[in-house]
């Protein structure tokens, strides 16, 4: 195990880079407000991490869609493990020292990236050490064992919660259990005690979210789509990193506002909107940039994502923080379609592809991702009794060897051509 | 490409660069047809990108369902073998792509890969085409990487006996049609299935294609060609429209 003393490097890199586009937003005078208070958030969550350490503060690295509405009503600091390695493969494009030294610890190319990158990230002391390593089933048999490895490498305690993967009462009460028991390991751990009216309002804030999520979303069938080609990506962060933070909550409200406004003016967030296009899982993030010029030059915006920001119905009760939670869980779009994965997801994309007026569906199918590459097929001939042709790009959500930019450039516009050449 | 179909043809080996080589090729065409260097080109396919004196480019799948519904307009779904990639385009009743999907990650079911084979195994692609036709069985070749299948084939040819050389090259042919297979289920297969590319005038491999597709399959007369005749089309249409 390697740790430094100086504040990570990695984590100061993606601060430094948010701070730039936060002064680059600022200085554009058609800058959304959205879009500011978005790197405003970021900055936050890097800083708070970046000087933990020297503040004597917890740090909890956590897996994706664990509940950290916890570690915010416990005034514990988080460190969302992909999305950290998501965000040093989107700002800094230095991922390979992080791959190589994955591999050092025994990891293979077939296994997910973000999982490799983070556990090489902790083990050259690239990303800070946390004090407890909490992880869960909830997404995949590939989180589930990395928490594992992650409490290996860096020597810290750790605790899994076990999520049922079916919904009924007792399923549902069995989950409140395991949060009960994850609070007790955390207070233990850092000696912090639950707020439990922070967490009553950290799921009150939660609700709100959800429910301006679904705001966003019906705003974004309006044709022109309001949103700009590839702006699920920032959705994608702050529900990933900021769930239940009363920012969170103003920065989706702006949002809300600024598409309602753009949707009754029939302002496009593209010149010219040609491709509707429905987005399958995650894009190449070392080559959003890329996209999201090639999107802008062809017209082509991403209207709907059924996997990301698209929640179950059910609404949260701050009276019942812990229930609310693990109904929560439950609502996520991968849950609620994947978990297990049943005839829902095909009718939820089918139903989007009708709503959202989408011309063409592009998969990124990540070459690490088994679960979701497995629903290749299913997703394909779906799309395909609609008319809908569906894109598969073979690629890694960090890992800059499997995809070049001329690849990808060369399957978008061949795909482009033929949506054009359809019409 | 004129008024009453197709004037003439020239096919060149890419051995230059792809400018140079269509350059050549464009030459030769243009001699044969009789015509003068004043005319509407589109390129496609590999290296089409690159021809600084065409005035379009177009992607491989949109030129090959024209090209396709002018030659076979009852094809719904093409599935071309070149040199370099495997590629299945599903068109509708407009000569338009409908889905389309191709392997390109690996040399493997390619016609590289038969060229490499048939290298190996001392035959030239006709005498393969015939001499799989006496296999007794397939030896088991991989489909998934053309490495190990060119290590598997040695292999057969100095296990203790060695294995007949036609099953081997019905093996290789089977690894062949395994991965177009793969490749027409996923994008989903239309009846009349039509091949194109170099490799389909491989009489052996398409037989054993149209046993595991379970019905004839259609072949133009220039199966190499159906991509360029695709080119053609839209250069004449854009021609027609007026468009620079």
């Amino acid at each position: 195990m390697t740790t430094t003393a100086k504040t990570p490097d990695r984590i100061d890199a993606i601060l430094r880079a948010c701070r730039l586009m936060l002064r680059m937003n600022k200085a554009r005078p058609d800058a959304r407000k959205s879009e500011v208070l978005y790197y405003e958030m970021l900055i936050d969550y890097c800083t708070q991490l970046a000087t933990a350490r020297q503040q004597g503060r917890f740090i909890a690295a956590h897996t994706v869609f664990f509940p950290s509405e916890i570690l915010y009503a416990m005034d514990i600091v988080p460190m969302h493990t992909e999305t950290t390695s998501w965000m040093t493969a989107l700002f800094l494009g230095e991922y390979a020292d992080l791959l190589a030294a994955g591999a050092e610890q025994g990891l293979s190319s077939e296994i997910c990236s973000p999982h490799r990158g983070l556990a090489g990230a902790l083990t050259i002391g690239a990303l800070p050490r946390p004090d407890v390593v909490l992880w869960s089933n909830m997404v995949c048999d590939n989180t589930a064992k990395c928490g594992e490895l992650l409490m290996r490498i860096t020597a810290s305690p750790g605790f899994f919660l076990d999520r049922p993967f079916q919904r009924s009462e007792a399923e549902v009460q069995y989950f409140v259990e395991e949060l009960r028991d994850m609070i007790a390991f955390l207070e233990l751990q850092s000696g912090l005690k639950m707020d439990w009216d922070k967490l009553s309002e950290t799921v009150r804030h939660m609700d709100e979210q959800i429910e301006l999520f679904r705001d966003i979303n019906r705003l974004r069938q309006a044709v022109p789509s309001p949103f700009h080609p590839l702006g699920f990506l920032e959705l994608v962060t702050v529900d990933y990193l900021f769930p239940g933070r009363p920012k969170a909550t103003e920065y989706l409200r702006t949002l809300r506002d600024e598409l309602a406004a753009a949707v009754a003016e029939h302002r496009g967030a593209v010149p010219e909107e040609r491709y509707r296009l429905m987005t399958l899982f995650m894009p190449p993030m070392y080559l959003i940039g890329f996209l999201e010029k090639l999107s802008r030059e062809y017209g082509a915006v991403s209207v709907t994502e059924p996997f990301f920001c698209n929640w179950g119905e059910g609404r949260l009760d701050r009276k019942k923080p812990l229930e609310s939670i693990a109904q929560k869980s439950y609502m996520l779009p991968e849950s609620h379609m994947f978990g297990p994965m049943s005839d829902k997801a095909i009718s939820e994309i089918v139903d989007s592809a009708r709503r959202y007026q989408v011309d063409g569906a592009i998969y990124y199918a990540d070459v690490g991702c088994r679960h979701t590459c497995a629903t290749i097929k299913l997703f394909r001939d779906a799309l395909s009794d609609l008319d809908v042709p569906v894109l598969t790009v073979d690629c890694d959500v960090v890992d800059p060897t499997v995809t070049s930019e001329g690849e990808m450039r060369e399957k978008l516009e061949r795909f482009f051509e033929l949506l054009e050449d359809r019409r | 490409m004129g008024d009453d179909g197709i004037l003439s043809s020239a096919v060149v080996l890419s051995c230059d660069s792809a400018e140079s080589s269509a350059k050549a090729a464009l030459e030769q065409a243009l001699a044969m047809a009789g015509q003068d260097g004043d005319i509407y080109i589109v390129s496609t396919g590999a290296g089409g990108k690159a021809i600084s004196f065409s005035r379009q480019q177009k992607a491989v799948t949109t030129c090959l369902a024209r090209g396709v519904h002018y030659l076979l307009p009852e094809a719904r779904t093409v599935v071309d073998m070149g040199a370099e990639s495997i590629t299945v385009v599903r068109i509708n009743d407009r000569g338009r792509v409908s889905d389309y999907g191709n392997q390109d990650k690996c040399a493997a079911g390619t016609g590289i890969f038969l060229q490499q084979m048939a290298k190996l195994l001392r035959l030239s692609m006709e005498e393969m085409a015939t001499v799989s036709s006496k296999a007794k069985a397939r030896a088991e070749i991989t489909g998934t990487c053309a490495v190990f299948a060119e290590s598997e084939v040695i292999s057969h040819i100095h296990r203790d006996p060695p294995t007949p050389i036609e099953d081997i090259v019905a093996g290789i042919y089977s690894s062949m049609v395994h991965r177009i297979m793969a490749q027409l289920q996923r994008v989903g297969m239309k009846k009349e299935v039509a091949v194109t590319g170099g490799v389909a005038a491989n009489s052996g491999l398409v037989s054993m294609l149209a046993e595991q597709v379970g019905h004839s399959l259609l072949i133009p007369p220039t199966p190499e060609l159906a991509g360029a005749i695709g080119a053609a089309l839209i250069a004449k249409e854009n021609m027609m429209q007026g468009a620079s």
